[in-house]
């Protein structure tokens, strides 16, 4: 019985691991570098030797403190303060531990601190975002979303499951669209203080300049000053609006329905 | 180790200036118009300089007085990557200008820009996201560093007076707030949400260094507030960093400041409760550090929307009382205005439209509406992490009543990565992705919360720019292209620009020297001070 636990929280340890940075940010420079070799080997130490008492995370149990808030642990610099820590509470730590297993046991403790640390990379991984119905989000898709006014699931988004990384990535393209696989562009129409207005590719718009490319490929500037006239057409500011609508019923269902699109 | 730690000072020049000498204390109290003599500029954190030399109707004649580029890019020694951005605001005293970036102190000529001395401090790590600027008393320059050190700096060299630690930095905690002198304490908050720890301030001997007080973020145990959180584990890793500027009120002896997120950061399902006194504004006696009200900006905050927006003081007229008020607009999107005096909600309401709040309590705090803290599948939450507002500074003109905002409307989708089967989340439990925002100057009326007037920046999808009012009419601010704004303050109007090389990184100073007024901001590395004739 006890056995088959530790093999359960092995899993867990191993489906997380792989999850950090080489380095982080935050704490002190002096830190050896987490030597990833070690961290496993270190695993393999702690799951033997302390996973009872500490748990399957490192975050503490009940006959063991959290080592992740350990002043010892975040001290510790290749055993230095781990070792003293454990002979300190001697009672406790029975088990019999080689310097080189202690030092394994320091990176690996390292690595749970930095897993979970804001730069942590946990991602898609850990992410499911496929909880929503298909049938109510092909509904939406053609009803009161009006996706279907400008996409169709047989023409640009056929085939968009097979075309996207994974549905995490199909949710924020859906949310937050770009236009750089798109063959459309931002179209601006200034009408200068002299002359016929011109139309052209956004380059730039800010409150006091605004350039584009024109039709032959020429780069045109103006000056917003009094009397200039500038219309952006921006193909995405449906979609900008409709982040003020979407239920997050709607994306979910919607991100279902279009993951169907194989 | 720590005595072979040694300040680097490297005296360029050996300048005698006018009165580099001392800062009395009376000099905080009534700064004159010559100085900006601490981050806010004075106590209030209004930004509101009473300069006029420059005016709304004679803007056109600011014309670039001088620049200066920061010459040692990079840290000192390791701590993470120190971009060479100016995200603080210098202080100036006697003529001498004072910026930072993290482990690094300038004095510059405040009438030229020439470089005084530099000093490089050795660090042991820590984030190097960014320094708030310095603090000044007597012949002292206080600056905090990444690694958690409170530093000293004779003003008219750069060289170390003394040191003191006043976080651990082994517990990931840092130091980048800009440190506060009220009377003789020298206050300074820190930072660090990595890891779950307690948050704090302090107070410390400006002469010697010496911890007089430290008061944390956390209630104590047993008292109504502690029962905000589940257990008193949770409270004592329970985060709210003080890593915002504070302000203070002479009259009523009592520093305000903002707190910072709780921890675990996103995941907040194993602390159910308000978690007081993170993300509040907080009332202290400055010579105690004794709590005397809080009030909650976001209670139970799941979305890392840190509450250390400036509270700003100043005196108005609510239905027809005067009334001593403290305004904040906080990153979570909304705008709140309180009783400075017992921090009693006057008003509370959105300066940005938000998505996160179901309404607000008979405290005036916005009530979190559970299915928009962050979720597996993802939660569309408007504003995203960055917040309405951010560092920033804002600010506010007893001419104008207004209170100014570089805002940002934004949406992100919020994740939590925590495994269903962890019962105990810590650190970052998830985090924000993707998003679309757009930047906004707001001018807002603070008798009643609302906008008067907005100023789309075109083109920028956030600004970092800080925020300057003077007596002039005139309200100075930033976009995230370059582009250096003087507005009419009343109207929202642009009148002036100047196209920088870069965004925007800080708020804007002003003084006088010999009759003319200098406007000075930085885009990234570089100093642009702008200046008006002489009059």
């Amino acid at each position: 019985m006890c056995h088959r636990s530790t093999v359960w929280v092995m899993a867990v340890l191993l489906a997380v691991a792989g999850t950090t940075r080489a380095s982080m940010q935050g704490g002190p420079t002096d830190r050896p570098k987490l030597d990833e070799a070690a961290a496993a080997r270190g695993r393999s130490v702690y799951a033997a030797q302390c996973i009872n008492c500490h748990g399957s995370t490192a975050k503490g149990g009940p006959n063991g403190p959290d080592l992740i808030r350990s002043p010892a642990v975040l001290r510790d610099r290749l055993g230095s303060g781990i070792g003293p820590a454990m002979r300190a509470a001697a009672s406790a730590h029975t088990a019999t531990m080689t310097q080189a297993q202690l030092v394994d046991l320091s990176h690996f403790l390292r690595q749970r601190v930095e897993a979970i640390t804001r730069n942590r990379t946990a991602t898609a991984g850990s992410i499911d975002v496929l909880t929503g119905d298909p049938e109510a989000g092909r509904r939406y898709f053609n009803g009161s979303g009006r996706c279907s006014t400008c996409h169709s699931p047989t023409g640009d988004f056929a085939g968009i499951a097979t075309r996207t990384q994974d549905a995490v990535t199909l949710q924020q393209r859906m949310l937050f669209p770009t236009l750089a696989r798109s063959t459309k562009r931002v179209e601006v129409t200034i009408t200068p203080l002299e002359g016929p207005p011109i139309t052209g590719e956004l380059v730039r718009l800010d409150n006091f300049n605004v350039s584009i490319r024109d039709a032959g490929g020429d780069y045109r500037a103006v000056s917003r000053v009094p009397g200039v006239k500038v219309e952006v057409r921006d193909p995405l500011a449906v979609h900008h609006d409709l982040l003020d609508e979407y239920t997050d019923d709607a994306i979910h269902d919607v991100v279902a329905y279009l993951w169907t699109l194989k | 180790m720590r005595a072979a730690v040694t300040l680097i000072v490297a005296v360029s020049i050996v300048a005698t200036l006018q009165g580099q000498g001392t800062v009395p204390a009376a000099a905080l109290i009534a700064p004159g118009v010559d100085s900006w003599p601490m981050y806010n500029g004075d106590y209030s954190g209004r930004r509101f300089s009473d300069l006029n030399t420059v005016t709304a109707d004679n803007v056109g004649s600011l014309s670039l007085g001088w620049t200066h580029r920061i010459s040692a890019a990079g840290p000192a020694g390791g701590g993470g990557a120190t971009a060479a951005v100016i995200k603080g605001t210098p202080v100036v005293v006697n003529g001498v200008l004072y910026v930072t970036l993290p482990d690094h102190v300038w004095a510059l000529d405040a009438r030229s820009g020439r470089e005084l001395w530099h000093t490089t401090w050795p660090s042991r790590g820590g984030w190097h996201i960014g320094n708030r600027g310095v603090a000044v008393l007597g012949t002292t320059v206080y600056v905090s560093t990444p690694d958690c050190n409170l530093v000293a700096l004779d003003n008219r060299t750069g060289k170390e007076k003394w040191r003191t630690e006043i976080c651990d930095l082994e517990q990931f905690y840092y130091a980048s707030a800009a440190p506060l002198v009220v009377g003789s304490h020298v206050i300074v908050g820190v930072s660090g949400d990595d890891l779950d720890i307690p948050g704090y301030i302090e107070s410390h001997d400006p002469d010697t260094g010496a911890q007089q007080w430290r008061w944390y973020t956390h209630p104590e145990p047993g008292t109504p507030e502690a029962r905000t959180w589940p257990s008193v584990d949770a409270m004592l890793h329970g985060g709210g960093m003080t890593w915002g500027s504070t302000t203070y009120d002479p009259a009523l002896n009592l520093i305000y400041f903002g707190t910072g997120n709780p921890q675990p950061v996103i995941n907040g399902r194993k602390r159910p409760g308000d978690n007081l006194y993170t993300e509040s504004i907080v009332a202290l006696n400055p010579d105690t550090g004794k709590l005397a009200w809080y009030f909650q900006s976001s209670p139970h905050d799941t979305h890392d929307w840190d509450a250390t927006q400036t509270p700003v003081l100043f005196d108005g007229v609510i239905d027809g009382q005067p009334r001593k008020l403290l305004a904040q607009a906080a990153r979570n999107g909304w705008f709140f205005v309180l009783d400075r005096e017992t921090g009693r909600n006057i008003s509370s309401t959105e300066y940005v439209k938000t998505n996160w709040a179901s309404g607000v309590d008979a405290k005036g705090q916005p009530v979190p509406n559970p299915r928009k803290e962050p979720q597996v599948d993802g939660a569309l939450v408007s504003p995203n992490q960055g917040g309405g507002q951010n560092w920033p500074p804002p600010s506010f003109s007893p001419q104008t009543g207004l209170f100014y905002v570089n805002a940002t409307r934004a949406f992100s989708v919020y994740y939590l990565y925590e495994n269903e089967n962890d019962d105990k989340p810590q650190g970052w439990g998830g985090n924000d992705r993707g998003g679309w925002s757009e930047a906004m100057l707001l001018g807002i009326d603070y008798r009643n919360g609302t906008v008067r007037w907005r100023y789309a920046w075109d083109g920028s999808a956030a600004t970092r720019s800080g925020l300057l009012s003077t007596a002039g009419n005139l309200l100075f601010a930033g976009d995230a292209v370059g582009n250096f704004v003087a507005f009419d303050a009343a109207r929202g109007v642009p009148l002036w620009r100047a196209g920088l090389h870069a965004a925007i990184t800080n708020g804007a100073i002003t003084y006088r020297l010999d009759g003319i007024q200098y406007v000075v901001v930085a885009a990234n590395d570089t100093l642009y001070a702008f200046a008006s004739p002489p009059r």
